[in-house]
């Protein structure tokens, strides 16, 4: 009787040991990972902090009047006029809109479309 | 149950029971006091037991709370993530502010300030020399007064270092000397959106403009403001103004773009303006918004409402034809026209010639009850309080019992009356989108602002042709853009000089919309002071500075809007054939 009381007893200390050491062990690895996320949501931070005065200093390069500078500088093109805007019926490609018609024939919605454009 | 084997049965040591085969007299004393002793002894015990019983627990609980990572603590998992989301934040507490397309314009970047600690300082003379070389713009004077301030733990040094600065002061490894994290808000565009934006003080608190005004918004919310503005529009109206100020040498100069069929504002400037990254000093001309802060007399502009107030009333319509033959005299006061034609005039012709005597004739045939509760009813009475910058202007008007009959033939070709920029283009966008008044915005918003009819749809309909045919045949001609069929009006006001008009003095406007056969934008320019110029025949009136100036500007944005030039389809194709 005695001998299971202390076995018993005995077992449960084991255990209790068993216990307390993983707790301690588990302690130590969540410690670790928490160090761990610490240090990535600090260089997250830096990251963030870093892209937004990056995305400021695109903000400034794309300045309109830093561009008007460069596209005159690089580039020849002038300001886009209204008149270079136009329909597409104006344009003078007689066969390929005759082309369209053609292939629109069995399209509702086409037929539609070349109408609006007309 | 009692622990370490402590009960009756087993301890044998401590439970001495008196034998009464020893003989002794005294055994019934003897044994009294050892059955005292004995429960003396076994109190002891227990309360020993029990205290370490109690330790044990202690120690148990204890080796759980060591054992779980944070200890025991109460917390929603709501908090938790909060606390998860706040480490990857921007480090900056005011939002930035970005234009129709989302690009940035405004944004407040990390920055450290340097201060000093008066108290800590061993050698301030050094420490000035040093500083003053790494910092040139402070003299070495100012930092040792700051350095030697008595009495003091803290000392403002500079605000917003360089991180080159940061690592020198750092290099120089004076421990009286600490850092303070800060930010510093910044004008990517610098001078092009000032007036619309304002500025921030050292303390990054709204002094002006947008600001100010939206102060609230910007530093409770991180989220970025998003406004109504275009960076390109802006631009391209701003290089316009710059041209017209320079071309007709003008004070100054100024201009809005409105979104006729919403009220948001695409474009907001006002010339001269400033660098909001400079510190301006207060009283400064370049910091007075034309647009919102001037109340101006609008002159033949405000002919445009007058032709509306009497179509509106019923009382006039479009083929009336009004005696225009001679002036007319009111109250002693000689109205005549600046381009008289002396004959009858259609309604549509006193809008195309802006005759005075003709809108004197409408607005009479309306009366003043009528004028006056029509140009309540589009506002210009009221400061537009909603509007989001902080400097706006109160119209100045007479009350309603000194309305007199000068007044009402005054203010109906817009004198008399002074009201903002604002108010014009706001109630012109009214009258030519179907009549509904659109409280005017600069935040891009899902939930469209509050809105009223105050005009008919028929009204609204029946301006459009006559505002076309002032550019087609009238004074503003010259703001006609091909395909984008440009409705619009002048006005040249003189300025008022100590009680009287000045006559070399005036501000220009040329308030258009565009496409008049379906208004999407609303667009008033205005050129402050301009001067005869000879490309100008040596004249200053609106038609010869603004309504070109206008008509440039609509060249250049309408097809950055996205706005398709309506134009005739022969044309178009003798165009192709003619570049071909």
């Amino acid at each position: 009787m005695i001998n299971t009381k202390n076995a018993i007893t005995a077992l449960w200390f084991t255990l209790t040991c068993f216990v307390i050491f993983g707790c301690f062990i588990l302690k130590n690895q969540v410690h670790d990972l928490e160090q761990e996320l610490s240090r990535i949501n600090q260089n997250i931070a830096s990251d963030v902090r870093n892209i937004h005065v990056l995305k400021a200093e695109w903000g400034v390069l794309n300045t309109p009047e830093r561009l008007r500078k460069l596209a005159h500088e690089h580039i020849s093109l002038n300001k886009i006029r209204a008149e270079q805007i136009i329909n597409y019926s104006a344009l003078p490609f007689e066969n390929e809109s005759s082309s369209v018609a053609v292939a629109s024939t069995n399209r509702k919605d086409l037929k539609q479309m070349v109408k609006l454009e007309r | 149950m009692l622990p370490l084997g402590l009960s009756k049965k087993t301890n044998t040591f401590y439970d001495i029971k008196p034998s009464r085969s020893n003989g002794f007299e005294t055994a019934l004393f003897e044994e009294s006091t050892n059955l005292e002793a004995v429960q003396t002894c076994r109190n002891r015990m227990s309360f020993a037991v029990i205290l370490f019983f109690l330790a044990y627990i202690v120690l148990s609980v204890r080796v759980f709370m060591v054992c779980l990572p944070h200890g025991i603590k109460i917390s929603l998992p709501d908090e938790e993530y909060a606390v998860r989301d706040i480490s990857v934040k921007l480090p900056i507490s005011r939002a930035d502010i970005v234009d129709r397309n989302g690009l940035m314009i405004a944004t407040s970047l990390p920055t450290v300030n340097l201060y000093a600690n008066p108290k800590k300082i061993q050698d301030a003379k050094d420490a000035a020399e040093k500083l003053s070389l790494i910092f040139p713009d402070l003299s070495y004077d100012d930092i040792y007064a700051k350095l030697t301030k008595k009495r003091s733990s803290f000392a403002m040094i500079k605000h917003d270092l360089s991180p080159a600065q940061q690592a020198n002061v750092n290099d120089l490894g004076i421990p009286a000397l600490e850092f303070q994290t800060s930010e510093k808000r910044v004008y990517l565009h610098s001078n092009l959106f000032a007036h619309v934006l304002g500025y921030t003080n050292v303390d990054n608190v709204g002094q002006a403009g947008l600001e100010k005004f939206m102060h609230k918004r910007l530093t409770e919310s991180s989220k970025p403001l998003k406004l109504t503005l275009d960076i390109g529009v802006q631009d391209t109206i701003r290089e316009e103004l710059l041209h017209a100020v320079e071309k007709y040498k003008a004070i100054g100069a100024a201009a809005i773009l409105m979104d006729v069929n919403t009220g948001e504002v695409l474009s907001l400037v006002s010339l001269p303006d400033y660098n909001p990254n400079i510190k301006i000093p207060v009283g400064e001309k370049s910091l007075f918004n034309f647009i919102t802060q001037a109340a101006y007399e609008p002159g033949s502009v405000f002919k445009t409402f007058n032709t509306a107030l009497g179509l509106e009333s019923g009382k006039v319509k479009v083929t009336d034809k009004f005696d225009a033959t001679k002036p007319i005299v009111i109250q002693k006061r000689k109205i005549h026209d600046d381009h008289a034609k002396n004959r009858w005039l259609t309604v549509d012709e006193i809008l195309t010639y802006s005759s005075n005597i003709g809108s004197v004739r409408i607005a009479e045939k309306v009366g003043k009850e009528g004028q006056i509760s029509f140009l309540k009813n589009l506002g210009f009475f009221n400061k537009i309080e909603d509007f989001e910058i902080s400097e706006k202007a109160r119209p100045l008007y007479q009350s309603e019992k000194n309305w007199a009959p000068i007044t009402i033939a005054t203010v109906s070709y817009g004198h008399g009356i002074s009201v903002s920029p604002l108010h014009i283009i706001t109630a012109f966008s009214a009258l030519v989108n179907g009549g509904i008044y659109h409280t005017p915005t600069l935040i891009k918003s899902d939930t469209q602002k509050v809105s009223r009819r105050v005009l008919s749809e028929h009204t609204s309909k029946q301006m459009r042709p006559l505002l076309r045919n002032v550019v087609l045949y009238g004074s503003g001609k010259q703001a006609e853009v091909a395909g984008y069929e440009v409705g619009g009006k002048t006005g040249t006001a003189n300025k008022a000089d100590k009680g009287s008009y000045a006559t070399t003095r005036v501000t220009n406007s040329f308030i258009s919309t565009f496409p008049s056969s379906d208004p999407k934008y609303a667009l008033l320019v205005i050129i402050d002071e301009p001067q005869g110029v000879p490309e100008t025949h040596n004249l200053r009136a609106s038609g010869w500075n603004a309504a070109p100036t206008s008509g440039k500007i609509i060249a250049s944005i309408a097809p950055q809007l996205g706005l398709k030039a309506n134009f005739d389809i022969n044309a178009q194709k003798a165009y192709i054939k003619a570049i071909q």
